[in-house]
């Protein structure tokens, strides 16, 4: 199997469906001619042309309100916003129109569209373009919300992604579209909605999402070094959560560290330590539930402050270790 | 030396500031001085009162009654029956955590026998202080001792017999209303009669005869003249019996049972003697079969052996009176305005006052007692 980057899966996969599906289309801030800010899309103007590599002014409820529009339609758009920060601005029309569209018309429209872009910190973009808030999206019935951690999930889920009637919240880590992993030649999909054991262990289960997945999964293996087994969930979905996968293995290791990108407060990870507390799993429970979570500040400009503003490697291990004593 | 914080001969813990150098002119650091009272140097003491309260949080925590331990430990403990209190915790702020609980269990394994185990957890034996060694097993037989010696302690399970004795008493007493008569009977003719009677008997029946069995004669006798004393009570009707059949009763080491001596008036007192004394036997063998202990219809119960003098029998359901029988004792008694010695006896009959008044069970008590105290009667 090939190696590929993140970027370069989460591509393929685009162009896959563009070839597949002649619905599909792209549309962006500089998503044409450039390829992206991040280049995510580069080479499928030339490919696709125009009409299916739209070139946006600088409006993201533009972008949103155009693809919830064309979904509606009957297209299938993928919108890219270009820093995740400005999701707010599409906020209104992905949370009151996307969400409520297919609801409010008893089924009979849908909005099979995708709404994708790169978040996080750690490349010095300062307050307004490095935030994580997956999980703001994942509060609205009718969004489903995923956020993929490696080359073959972030190809899979995508076309699942277009393939969904829903509308659809794609999360990039933006540090991740530079890693490696093993991506198959062959079409396949990643369900939405299902997560994923990354790593198999039985001393405690730490449950990561996004960029946190291969930082739990480095940690892990440090912790491996001095004889503790450590189990890494990547949880890929938001919305709909898989809590049993969850639930399962904390009936193994007793123990739980939900590993997050995102600011602590209202974090996905209190979701599912409400869901791990009221579960079958409570009764296996050997240590309290604990969270390793983005600081409840704005990430900060200064590269140290930066980095402390989120969980690093050494604190996912300093916090596996302090759950063990 | 400006100052000695800690007292002599007082434990203290590494790190702690035992006492302060310092040059004379020196300021103080911020450690707690009594002496000094200055308003700034009181707040800055109770800050550093403060810290020493956050060493020790982790007893502060602890809710008197409540023992920490965390959802798999008191899981464990659950599914184990130990009881968290004993568990030694090795978690954070004196938590109990799941392998502390598996750790207590190894530590406290007993071997033992299933049925050991059966049986200690049935009487509530605690199987750790029976253990001889770790590798030999607790057996059936160890319990058995260990029960023996704590007599005391061990308990009878009411069942069977005991379960039987136990509900047909409360039943009686709870639709019965008893009422009790007493008296006494001059015994002196009995006797003779009896000494007379026992060389003859047991010539001819092989059996001693005994009090009870003129008694049990003398009974069917008196009931002949009182059918109602002989009957069972029904919520519809009073069954006066035909047949006299006078139940005994017999104690045995965990119980007692009645065996009947049917048709007790129509046969002579060596045939009673003979049929009581086999009966008897069987009893104590219990060897009876139901026919010989159902079918009563009147009980004569004698505590005299055990130096009773008079006691209140309970009714034999669905029998209506029954007769206790005290111990013969030699007694001063007025007898034609001279005091005599007479070897006395108490009778008490238990009456169902449903079906039997007073003066019914007194006129058979009084008949019984003429039957006794003259024994020709016997013969009419």
């Amino acid at each position: 199997m090939a190696e590929k980057l993140y970027i370069e899966a989460l591509r393929e996969g685009l162009r896959e469906e563009m070839l597949r599906d002649e619905d599909v289309f792209i549309i962006g801030e500089d998503v044409g001619l450039y390829g992206g800010a991040f280049g995510v899309t580069k080479g499928l103007f030339q490919e696709f042309g125009e009409n299916r590599i739209i070139d946006t002014p600088i409006s993201e409820a533009a972008i949103a309100g155009a693809a919830v529009g064309a979904a509606l339609c009957g297209m299938r758009p993928v919108a890219e916003i270009m820093f995740f920060d400005f999701f707010t601005i599409a906020m209104d029309q992905l949370v009151n129109q996307g969400a409520k569209n297919r609801y409010m018309f008893g089924g009979k429209a849908k909005v099979p569209m995708v709404i994708r872009g790169p978040m996080g910190c750690g490349t010095g973009a300062a307050a307004q373009h490095s935030q994580s808030f997956p999980a703001v999206f994942a509060h609205f019935p009718g969004l489903k919300v995923v956020m993929p951690a490696t080359p073959y999930d972030v190809k899979g889920l995508i076309k699942s992604a277009i393939r969904d009637d829903n509308p659809v919240v794609f999360a990039e880590h933006k540090l991740l579209y530079w890693t490696k992993g093993e991506v198959p030649e062959e079409d396949y999909t990643v369900p939405i909605g299902k997560a994923d054991v990354k790593r198999q262990g039985s001393d405690i289960t730490l449950v990561a999402g996004s960029i946190m997945v291969p930082r739990s999964l480095e940690a892990a293996k440090k912790l491996e070094e001095e004889g503790i087994d450590v189990e890494v969930i990547d949880i890929r979905s938001l919305k709909p959560l898989d809590l049993q996968t969850v639930v399962s293995s904390v009936k193994k290791t007793g123990r739980i560290i939900i590993v997050e990108d995102d600011p602590i407060s209202y974090g996905w990870g209190a979701e599912i330590a409400a869901g791990i507390a009221g579960s079958e799993a409570f009764d296996y429970l050997d240590a309290p539930i604990k969270r390793l979570a983005g600081l409840d500040i704005p990430i900060p400009y200064n590269p140290n402050l930066e980095k402390h503003a989120v969980p690093q490697v050494p604190d996912i291990i300093e916090g596996v270790k302090e759950v063990l004593r | 030396m400006r100052k000695i914080i800690a007292k002599e001969g007082e434990t203290v813990k590494v790190g702690e500031p035992i006492a302060i150098i310092a040059d004379a002119h020196e300021e103080l650091p911020d450690l707690e001085i009594a002496d000094d009272k200055s308003p700034e140097k009181q707040e800055e003491s109770s800050q550093v009162i403060m810290q020493q309260e956050d060493r020790t949080e982790d007893e502060k925590e602890t809710i008197p009654g409540k023992i920490k331990a965390s959802p798999a430990a008191k899981r464990v403990a659950r599914e184990n029956q130990i009881d968290l209190s004993k568990v030694t915790p090795s978690g954070p702020n004196g938590r109990i955590v799941e392998k502390d609980v598996l750790a207590y269990i190894q530590e406290n394994k007993v071997r033992a026998t299933p049925v050991a185990k059966k049986i200690a957890m049935e009487k509530q034996i605690d199987l750790k202080s029976l253990q001889k060694s770790p590798v030999e097993r607790i057996t059936k037989a160890d319990l058995e001792e260990q029960m023996m010696m704590q007599e005391e302690e061990s308990t009878i399970p009411v069942i069977g017999m005991r379960k039987i004795i136990a509900e047909s008493m409360t039943y009686s007493k709870k639709v019965a209303p008893h009422i009790y008569l007493s008296l006494e009977v001059d015994m002196s003719k009995v006797i003779d009669i009896r000494e007379k009677l026992i060389p003859l008997v047991q010539d001819k029946y092989d059996v001693k005869l005994s009090y009870n069995h003129i008694l049990i004669k003398a009974v069917a006798t008196a009931l002949r003249l009182n059918p109602l004393v002989n009957s069972s009570f029904t919520e519809e009707k009073i069954i006066l019996k035909q047949n006299i059949n006078i139940g005994l009763a017999v104690a045995l080491e965990d119980g007692l049972i009645v065996p009947v001596i049917k048709d007790a008036d129509k046969k002579g007192l060596g045939i009673i003697a003979k049929e009581t004394a086999e009966l008897i036997l069987k009893a104590k063998n219990k060897k009876l079969l139901p026919d010989e202990y159902q079918g009563g219809t009147f009980t004569i119960t004698n505590l005299g052996m055990f130096d009773i003098e008079n006691f209140c029998a309970i009714i034999n359901q669905p029998e209506t009176a029954i007769l206790a029988v005290g111990k013969i004792m030699k007694k001063p008694v007025v007898v034609d305005d001279e005091i005599t010695i007479r070897p006395m006896m108490n009778l008490t009959l238990s009456c169902d006052h449903r079906a039997i008044d007073g003066a019914v069970g007194a006129k058979f008590l009084q008949n019984l007692k003429e039957i006794l105290e003259e024994p020709m009667n016997l013969l009419l």
